[in-house]
């Protein structure tokens, strides 16, 4: 790919992808920290 | 210099002085909390930006091209991480971190150490760290903006070093969070539409990626290989693996760039600054290491690697989008800069000075000893820049280690480890700096095939680790230490009672940038 060796083309093109699922991952399992969100962060 | 060049130049500084006057205006500077993080009112875009941009510096446009240009594909270890951490950083220690110093009252980060690790040495021993180091970093932009300006403007390098280092200066004299996090986020922009413009008329002039790469490999097949030119790194694993930490874990040991937690409009912020900051680095990271390595085609007799990025804009760009390029490599030194000198001012004079030496300070003191200390670290900045300038690469690697190595696991252990105690803390900033200054220098890096940055790690991590254990009854962590990190596990808002009081009389640094917006100095 791209005319690169297979392990550098894998590096290249691999951590991007692996990232952004990580990132996308990161988003799911945080969407409870809406309860912290504006006024809601100290309790009244 | 070409005129529109020139024009280009003036016009990004000028934008970036006027937000910084605006954002000042705005509110930055009303108290303590608000000079030193910005009232904790940072949202999300904001919040991604300044801490990628704080990250990124003078490095991506010097030592990037660098190591591209003389090592070819193995400095793309170096973007595998560096594209995920903000991500890693944000959604490791970021909401837990916020939430933290809030309910301790942290406004900086070594103070946000002393809270959770209690002892006068804790402070005493990050903050010197901290400062030796972090000037370090902000030596490397000096140079990397000397040298810039040297290159665009034709002027001779202690000239163009001169420039560099006092619009820098003026520059951070602005002061406060709220003025650095929102021209940080001018810059970021900047960044990016200077590097990916550099990068298409680079591809461009190659006839493209697949092409340049078989070009490349007529040259020297190991151009392409992953373990370097001359196969020079092959199968050195502990090398990789801390080329990819450095950046991808190692900023979480950064004072100046974990501040950005502390900085959020809350919690949550941590979420969407993630997503963004991964977007950000998608579109950034990588680009200056291919831009150094298609480098060695167009510009095969580069005599200073580190030119490499600014030469390809030189040769192939028309005038006026070389100001844009210009502008966004001056973009990355200052947004890194601004921030590391506001942050050495303050450890130096809050963490330091007003902590351990002049308890009793008043205002107007303490504005001079943050200017004066500003002033004499810039001045000293400039002289080694001046006399013997080291590579931008080499400095960067180096004070990235050595701060990961010293910061990291008390950050991260800070919130996820309640046995994580002081004498743990110490131990493994004291270690994990020592293991990471001296690796190199002494020849364990060559004997054992392993990259500083990864040995100061293990060492760091396990000193805290074994050093807490072994000191749990004669260090047991205080009842309300546990309790806070009890609530900053649970999601929710934080129970009123449990919020310092905090002082919210005017710092003498905002009093000090108050005063002279107001002209009364």
């Amino acid at each position: 790919m791209l005319g690169l060796p297979s392990a550098t083309a894998w590096v290249v093109i691999g951590f991007p992808v692996f990232w952004l699922v990580y990132t996308i991952i990161f988003l799911i399992v945080s969407r409870g920290w809406k309860k912290e969100a504006g006024d809601k962060e100290v309790e009244e | 210099m070409s005129p529109i060049v020139l024009i280009f130049l003036v016009l990004y500084y000028a934008i970036v002085v006027g937000i910084g006057f605006w954002a000042v205006r705005k509110g930055g500077a009303k108290n303590m909390e608000g000079y030193l993080l910005g009232g904790r009112q940072v949202g999300p875009l904001v919040t991604a930006l300044t801490l990628q941009s704080t990250s990124m510096s003078g490095y991506m446009f010097l030592g990037a091209g660098s190591a591209g240009y003389t090592t070819g594909y193995w400095a793309i270890w170096y973007a595998a991480g560096d594209i995920g951490g903000g991500v890693v950083n944000l959604s490791i220690i970021g909401r837990r971190m916020r939430k933290v110093s809030k309910i301790m009252g942290s406004l900086t980060s070594i103070e946000y150490l002393e809270n959770r690790y209690p002892h006068a040495a804790t402070r005493l021993i990050a903050g010197i760290l901290s400062v030796f180091f972090l000037y370090f970093y902000v030596l490397a932009q000096f140079i990397a903006g000397g040298k810039g300006m040297a290159l665009v403007t034709g002027l001779p390098y202690w000239a163009a070093l001169t420039i560099a280092v006092v619009i820098i200066m003026i520059y951070t004299f602005l002061g406060g969070y709220f003025a650095v996090a929102y021209t940080d986020f001018f810059q970021s922009l900047v960044m990016v539409i200077g590097v990916v413009w550099i990068l298409t008329a680079a591809l461009s002039a190659v006839g493209g990626w697949t092409e340049a790469n078989a070009k490349l490999a007529e040259i020297d097949p190991t151009y392409l290989s992953i373990w370097g030119k001359d196969l020079q790194y092959q199968g050195q694993w502990g090398e990789v693996a801390g080329a990819v930490l450095i950046f991808s874990v190692g900023y979480m040991g950064w004072p100046h760039v974990v501040t950005r937690h502390l900085a959020m409009t809350n919690p949550q912020t941590a979420r969407m600054a993630g997503l963004y900051s991964t977007l950000w680095n998608l579109l950034f990271v990588t680009s200056p290491y291919i831009v150094g390595i298609l480098a060695i085609l167009i510009l095969p007799e580069l005599d200073d690697p580190e030119m490499a990025i600014f030469s390809v804009a030189g040769k192939l760009l028309p005038g006026a989008v070389t100001g844009i390029v210009m502008a966004a490599i001056m973009a990355a030194i200052m947004s890194t800069a601004d921030s590391i000198l506001l942050q050495v001012g303050t450890i130096a004079s809050r963490d330091i000075f007003y902590r351990f030496i002049k308890p009793d300070a008043s205002d107007k003191h303490m504005v001079w000893v943050s200017r004066i200390l500003i002033l004499v670290m810039g001045a000293i900045g400039f002289v080694i820049a001046l006399l013997q300038p080291p590579g931008v690469f080499d400095i960067v690697v180096f004070t990235t280690s050595v701060l990961g190595s010293a910061f990291l696991p008390s950050y991260v252990c800070a919130v996820w480890w309640k046995k994580a105690n002081t004498p743990g803390a110490i131990a493994s900033m004291v270690g994990g700096a020592l293991t990471a200054f001296f690796w190199e220098s002494i020849g364990l890096a060559s004997a054992t095939a392993t990259h500083p940055m990864l040995a100061g790690l293990v060492i760091s991590f396990i000193l805290i680790i074994v050093v807490s254990l072994a000191t749990q009854k004669s260090s047991p962590v205080k009842e309300h230490i546990i309790k806070t990190m009890d609530e900053a596990a649970k999601l929710g808002p934080i129970p009123k009672g449990m919020i310092a009081s905090m002082d919210t009389n005017l710092t003498s640094e905002s009093k000090g940038v108050s005063d002279s917006l107001n002209g009364d100095k």
